[in-house]
């Protein structure tokens, strides 16, 4: 009892610590700045461990009253500040005059900070199973479209990953683009807004609305701070993104109208619809129709081609936000939409499924990352590798794969975050990425060359730091999974040669760049970090070993979300099969879902009928006679 | 006396005698073409009238609706000629919408190109009205003659260019393929009339289905036979998709928007389109709406649908493949009349929301076309006119405000939310699926992404790209008429985007029902 506190106060500061004695050595123009800077990142990261730290009383509360809806305390609007405060700030920004650059700058670093304090509030409450911070009003009642804003074990700790990486993505960028920073402020805040909307939305509508809002910001992004192919790359995220997500469109139109035509109601309600049962073909249309869209976005082979020209082209913070949120927004999308709303043929398909994330993601991925001459290409193509796992994880449908699977989409975020912002650091001294340029670099770079390894052993997956977790329960959730039947153990054994190909690849490039003889004159006296890039590295390199030690912290507050959405994938994916056999789309009893998951759903009269029904074809078929 | 009937067509009235009105007025103008003073010139002393009275015509059918074309005592004494109902409504107020929003632009765009020619005005008007007789009429007589109203007007506005080779040629083109449909529309009618001896569209529809039914052995008159119908009828939407440049019968339209003077390019794409689409709605539902003529199997339908695939894919493809930001505007708007058209077919099935769905597909794209076009007017002036993505180059850094007007209203064109694009396509959408057209309704959405491509190319000139060294640049210019009429679409765009719900209302309870007068 007395060590835990202990604990926590000590290993931030121990990592900051670590960090800040090393500052120094290297020179630099402003010593005291980057102590300064340290020492708020020491104090910012304080804060968020301890509330990441469980109290006592969190389990025993949980404990005691496993599924009851929202607790008391839970401030209704929290989710409606987060998600509007970046959208009105970018509104305020257009009005700012573009020659007052450090208004710009501390306003939007500011709104994001406060942002940042605000989600924390999110971890005030035991994330129980069920919905929390629940808040819902009509919005177009004609249409049944809702603003339905809520949180669960699932997509809090993606909400956490956004609130924390783009401030540092922001950050970083102010040190690297000098020009046109209105722009970079209102695209920034934004994205932001809109990532965090299609977090935390619940209606398919305005899911819809975030996810088409999103590719605006990043559009802009890569067109205009982007490289020298920056036009390509930029329209062809775009057309990508938006084909994908037009299908899903036209999906959820059918699914709605489905819904209307069993009911009398129209909603867009992700609740109200996940107790819709399609007919076979309807289901599986439907069913690919959104894994496309979230398949595009993951990106899966063969839909990432899009991913190394965006990732290459794109600014050092415009990669950050992409990598470390916007990929995982095709994950966590498969999982809350796909898998909730269509078990049925996610279950049917998931070893084919699983197969091509390995082959194709996981392996594919890597060999083509070990290919790679530029640094920032390979730390792309091992982003398809890396979320080759999570979506095996999401395949595999166990619980403990499912909890490594959010874990690595939080670690993809901060080790591949990390990494971008450490090719960005190389490139703004150098203007190159290529590795047969490097050669040497701990000597001249020693902070540099440190921060690379640690995140690097990350990426690889190495036990200590937040990717071995990952990684770990993936694999054994893939080796235990009902759904890959017969291929479970292949599948285990093409992830686990994933690994090794993950660590070919980037010791590889780390042993090219950053050791052996310092060839290339012009690397000889490049400069170490500067007190930006530090400040901007140090919560991200702070969290890999958070993550690393103390995963029960996570794992703990998701483990109530990932069982409902286990669950409701169990129990209804066995009967949407069944159900599917009829010619007409069907109303699922309540009673299949896990408690509370209902919370908030409107309210009909053919869905209470269908309560009231006795459950299951063979109940209805007695019923009949 | 019984003013029912006048209050019911004040907005026709009202419009009409203005146009009269202006006329007179324009005879007294300032005759200054070169006027240097843009004060003084006859755009000064009409732009804002015409778009008053216009406006005024959309007051007063927003007001007539409030009350209640059902509770005006005698309204119908104008049927079949014009038939005021609540689709006429919401048709008179879209168009008026549309031509007050063009007269606007052109106040602001003739005097900078020195076009300052008062005839515009009168002209604008007289179309408009050709184009709201055309939205009333339930008679295949008031029809032709709102068509001919209508497009007398239009051509002229094309050719308004005088000195222009272009526009002249643009003219010459529109008039003579116009012609040419007018004369197959009036063909098909006369075979209508031949074979069922009506010429008002609800009592072609009641010939057609006793025909079908065989209540009456002989409803169809001496000589007349099914064939006869079918010809008149395949030739009347002939005539009609010439209107909406619906592909095949598009040829005309990317050459005539182009040489006509943009707010006259402007007005041809909303104002005459709708127009069209309103009376194609009417016959379609009205005329040959019988089980047996829009079923499906055998009827209209399936044509309708051939024509809504061919119109937007082509359309979208080629509009990608323009030199000239107008030129691709005409052809998007080409595509949009596909996507239309998805909804036309919906139409077929009349519990569904196919109607509903076009009435505010084109609302919404009546406020973005002329928003697009007017900012492309906005980003020009005189000898520097915005044309091509070059000229468009760097606009997004040296005239924030304009590019930022022009990123939304192509946003809203790509049905990006939460726009008023975005709910038209949503809307069309919902009824296709919901009349069970699947195979169309994902044909219309990755067509909607292929035109994300092109629309884009716009955004990538206007913020990415710099002007070539030594280019001309264009230069925005100055005018209190564009920013109005710019202004107002703004807002359209974004109020439909954000609260679609009373407008989604509006064109639900427009609905046209067969039989009902």
């Amino acid at each position: 009892m007395s060590f835990q506190p202990f604990l926590y106060w000590l290993l931030p500061s121990l990592v900051v610590g670590v960090l800040a004695a090393l500052a120094p050595r290297s020179g630099g123009s402003r010593p005291e700045l980057r102590r300064l800077g340290l020492g708020v990142v020491a104090g910012v990261t304080v804060l968020a461990v301890r509330a990441l730290w469980p109290e006592a009383g969190d389990t025993a509360a949980a404990a005691a009253a496993p599924g009851t809806p929202a607790a008391s305390g839970e401030w209704p609007h929290l989710l409606n500040v987060l998600v509007g405060l970046p959208a009105l700030a970018a509104v305020m920004v257009l009005f700012v005059p573009r020659q007052m650059l450090t208004l710009l700058r501390g306003f939007t670093l500011a709104v994001l900070a406060i942002g940042f304090l605000a989600s924390l509030l999110l971890l005030s409450v035991p994330m129980t199973a069920g919905w929390h911070f629940q808040y819902v009003k009509d919005w177009m009642p004609a249409l049944g479209i809702r603003w339905h804003v809520a949180v669960d074990g699932i997509s809090l700790w993606l909400i956490l990953l956004t609130t924390f990486t783009t401030p540092i993505a922001v950050y970083a960028s102010f040190g690297s683009v000098k020009t046109r920073i209105k722009e970079l402020c209102f695209s920034f805040l934004l994205l932001q807004s809109a990532m965090l909307g299609a977090f935390v939305a619940l209606d398919l509508f305005q899911f819809y609305v975030f996810w088409e809002l999103m590719l605006v910001p990043m559009y802009l992004m890569i067109g205009i701070w982007g490289g020298a192919e920056k036009i390509k790359a930029a329209i062809k995220f775009f057309i990508y993104t938006m084909s994908g997500s037009v299908l899903m469109l036209a999906a959820m139109v059918y699914l709605v109208w489905s819904h209307q035509k069993l009911t009398g109601t129209w909603s867009w309600d992700y609740l109200a619809l996940s107790r819709v049962v399609l007919p076979t073909w309807a289901q599986a249309t439907c069913f690919w129709a959104f894994s496309l869209a979230f398949f595009i976005k993951v990106p899966m082979w063969p839909l990432h081609t899009w991913l190394p020209d965006a990732h290459v082209q794109a600014p050092t913070g415009g990669s950050v936000i992409l990598a470390a949120v916007m990929l995982k927004l095709g994950t966590y999308a498969y999982l809350r939409f796909s898998m909730g709303l269509f078990p049925g043929p996610a279950s049917s398909r998931a070893a084919q499924l699983a197969g091509f994330a390995i082959l194709g993601g996981i392996i594919y991925g890597a060999l083509v990352a070990w290919k790679q001459q530029d640094v920032k290409r390979l730390v792309a193509y091992s982003s398809v590798a890396h979320l080759g796992y999570v979506m095996l994880g999401l395949f595999g449908v166990t619980p403990v794969g499912m909890q490594g699977a959010v874990l690595q989409m939080v670690n993809h975020g901060i080790s591949t975050g990390a990494l971008f912002l450490l090719v960005g650091v190389i490139y703004d001294r150098r203007h190159t990425r290529m590795v047969e340029e490097f050669g040497g670099l701990a000597k001249p770079m020693p902070i540099y060359a440190a921060c690379f390894l640690i995140v690097t052993f990350a990426s690889i997956g190495v036990p200590g730091t937040n990717g071995f977790i990952g990684e770990f329960m993936i694999i054994m959730g893939t080796f235990s999974s009902e759904r890959f039947g017969t291929f479970a153990g292949i599948h285990t054994i093409g992830a686990a040669l994933g690994v090794i190909l993950a660590a070919v690849y980037m010791l590889s490039v780390v042993q090219k760049m950053f050791f052996g003889p310092l060839t290339h004159p012009k690397n000889r006296n490049l400069p170490d970090l500067t007190a930006r890039e530090t400040v901007a590295l140090a919560p991200l390199v702070a969290m890999i070993f958070v993550i690393g030690f103390f995963p029960s912290i996570f794992l703990d507050r998701m483990r109530d979300g990932v069982k409902v959405a286990y669950e409701n994938f169990k129990n209804v994916s066995g009967q949407a099969v069944s159900f599917a056999d009829d010619r007409d789309a069907q109303i699922l009893p309540a009673s299949m879902f896990h408690k509370g998951f209902l919370d908030g759903a409107p309210e009909t009269k053919a869905a209470a009928a269908a309560d009231a029904a006795p459950a299951g074809p063979e109940a209805r078929v007695e019923a009949d006679r | 006396m019984n003013w029912g009937p006048f209050l019911g067509a004040s907005p026709l009235l009202v419009v009409s005698i203005s146009g009269l009105l202006l006329m007179v007025a324009e005879a007294f103008s300032h005759r200054r073409e070169e006027a240097e003073d843009r004060s003084q010139g006859p755009s000064a002393d009409l732009a804002l009238p015409t778009a008053l009275t216009m406006g005024a015509g959309a007051v007063l059918s927003a007001a007539v609706w409030m009350v209640g074309p059902e509770n005006l005592d005698g309204v119908g004494v104008l049927a079949p000629y014009l038939i005021i109902d609540r689709f006429t409504l919401f048709f008179c107020f879209v168009l008026c919408l549309g031509g007050a929003l063009a007269a606007l632009l052109a106040g602001g765009y003739l005097p900078e190109h020195k076009l300052d020619r008062g005839e515009f005005y009168p002209l604008l008007t007289f179309s408009t009205v050709g184009c709201m007789i055309l939205a009333a009429s339930g008679d295949l007589l008031s029809l032709f003659l709102g068509l001919e109203t209508m497009s007398l007007g239009v051509y002229a506005l094309t050719g308004f260019r005088r000195a222009s080779p272009r526009s002249t040629e643009a003219a010459v083109k529109y008039f003579l393929l116009g012609s040419f449909a007018a004369a197959l529309l009036l063909y098909g009618g006369a075979l209508l009339y031949g074979a069922t001896g009506k010429t008002d569209l609800a009592g072609i529809r009641t010939v057609l289905s006793q025909h079908a039914t065989g209540t009456a052995v002989d409803s169809l008159r001496e000589g007349g036979s099914m064939a006869t119908v079918a010809i008149g009828a395949v030739l009347i939407l002939a005539g009609l998709a010439f209107k909406v440049s619906a592909v095949p019968f598009h040829m005309w339209a990317p050459d005539a928007y182009e040489g006509a003077p943009t707010p006259a390019t402007a007005f041809m794409a909303v104002a005459v389109k709708s127009a069209a689409f309103a009376v194609m709605l009417r016959v379609l539902v009205i005329a040959l709406g019988d089980e047996s003529w829009a079923s499906w199997a055998a009827g209209w339908p399936p044509v309708v649908a051939l024509l809504a695939v061919l119109t937007m894919t082509v359309g979208n493809l080629v509009a990608g493949r323009q030199e000239s930001v107008k030129r691709m505007l005409a052809y998007s708007s080409i595509a949009h009349a596909g996507y239309v058209l998805v909804g036309v077919v919906s139409a077929a099935q009349t519990d569904g929301d196919g109607q509903a769905s076009v009435l505010f597909y084109l609302l919404a794209y009546t406020v973005s076309t002329v928003g697009a076009f007017g900012t492309l007017i906005l980003c020009g002036s005189r000898g520097v006119e915005a044309v091509s993505y070059e000229d468009l180059a760097g606009v997004g850094k040296r005239h924030p405000v304009a590019a930022m007007a022009f990123a939304l209203f192509l946003l809203s064109l790509i049905g990006v939310p939460p726009t008023a694009g975005f709910f038209g396509k949503l809307y069309v959408l919902r009824a296709s699926i919901g009349a069970g057209l699947y195979t169309l309704s994902v044909i219309l959405v990755l067509n909607s992404a292929l035109a994300a491509y092109y629309y884009l190319k716009v955004l990538v000139y206007m913020y990415m790209r710099e002007p070539a060294p030594g280019a001309p640049l264009a230069r925005p210019m100055k005018s209190g008429y564009v920013v109005g009429a710019l202004l107002i679409s703004a807002v359209l765009v974004i109020g439909l985007g954000l609260w679609p719900q009373r407008s989604l209302q509006a064109a639900t309870s427009a609905k046209l029902v067969a039989g009902a007068r």
